[in-house]
């Protein structure tokens, strides 16, 4: 029932990305398959169709498409993102259409961990005329701390 | 998928064995250990259709209709003899499979207009022009 069992984390933006400008966090995406493995078909369509566009619709996004090393290895796009997170996706038996969302999904992502977010909301100034407290509004005599006033 | 140029498991042996001889011999005489394999590419000629009509009027002789692309190949013995002629000519036969299709002299026309590629699709397209953030990296 509770939250706290698996990890989560404040919704937060990496460097305040957005306010400003805009810096795109996918840094490079790695298609690795086998030119001849059945389950590689979508891939190979992929890099044949549509790689082209996507790196043109891309272009602050590096695209490297290499064969496997290894035998029987199954077709991998890895995403690399500017604060150092890897996230690989198995495309092994998917068409070319579901690796371009795949890979405009990633795009669109920032490196920041896919957990719980605790609030979806956050600012860095919660309140502008300060966080009201029990003194506010109260005259501020009741602040003030020294020899008692001589009851009249 | 002959275009993405899947080596079989025993082409695969065979190079891994001539790798195991020393690379001096490769250097020197390379075409004798690792002949390089045919290419089964194909242009089709510029004066193909007058080949093409003189080698119909050879074979069938005096039975033609009035245009010669509409020459039935219905006797098998004169059909052999038309495309293995052509065959020999051109240099790229008509494969088996598609045999049945080969009815009358125009479809023989249209199978040797076609022109037939040769090197793996991911060759061509490391060697087209691909926009700067795109990297194809394709040894074999």
């Amino acid at each position: 029932m509770t939250g706290r069992g698996s990890p989560s984390r404040f919704l937060a933006a990496v460097l305040h990305n957005g306010v400003g400008r805009y810096v795109r966090q996918l840094q490079r995406l790695q298609l690795l398959f086998s030119p001849t493995a059945a389950d590689a078909r979508g891939a190979r369509q992929f890099v044949e169709e549509a790689a082209q566009d996507f790196a043109r619709q891309h272009p602050d996004v590096v695209l490297y498409v290499s064969p496997h090393s290894g035998p029987g290895q199954a077709p991998v796009l890895r995403a690399e993102y500017l604060n150092g997170t890897v996230r690989e996706e198995l495309v092994a038996s998917r068409t070319s259409e579901e690796i371009v969302q795949l890979a405009t999904k990633l795009a669109n992502q920032s490196g920041l961990d896919i957990i719980r977010i605790r609030k979806p909301f956050h600012t860095d100034n919660p309140s502008i005329q300060g966080q009201w407290h029990p003194l506010t509004n109260k005259p501020s005599i009741l602040t003030v701390q020294g020899p008692r006033l001589q009851p009249q | 998928r002959a275009f993405w140029g899947g080596r079989s498991r025993k082409e695969e042996k065979e190079v891994a064995a001539d790798r195991a001889v020393p690379e001096k011999e490769e250097r020197s005489e390379p075409s004798l250990l690792c002949p390089p394999p045919c290419s089964r590419s194909y242009l089709p000629p510029e004066d193909l259709q007058s080949r093409l009509e003189s080698c119909v009027r050879e074979v069938f002789g005096p039975s033609l209709p009035k245009d010669w692309q509409q020459t039935p190949l219905g006797e098998n013995r004169l059909k052999h003899r038309l495309l293995a002629r052509l065959a020999a000519e051109l240099g790229h036969a008509v494969p088996n499979s598609q045999l049945h299709q080969m009815r009358c002299a125009g479809d023989v026309l249209g199978f040797y207009r076609m022109p037939v590629k040769d090197g793996t699709t991911f060759d061509e397209l490391a060697a087209a022009e691909l926009p700067p953030n795109l990297k194809i990296v394709w040894q074999q």
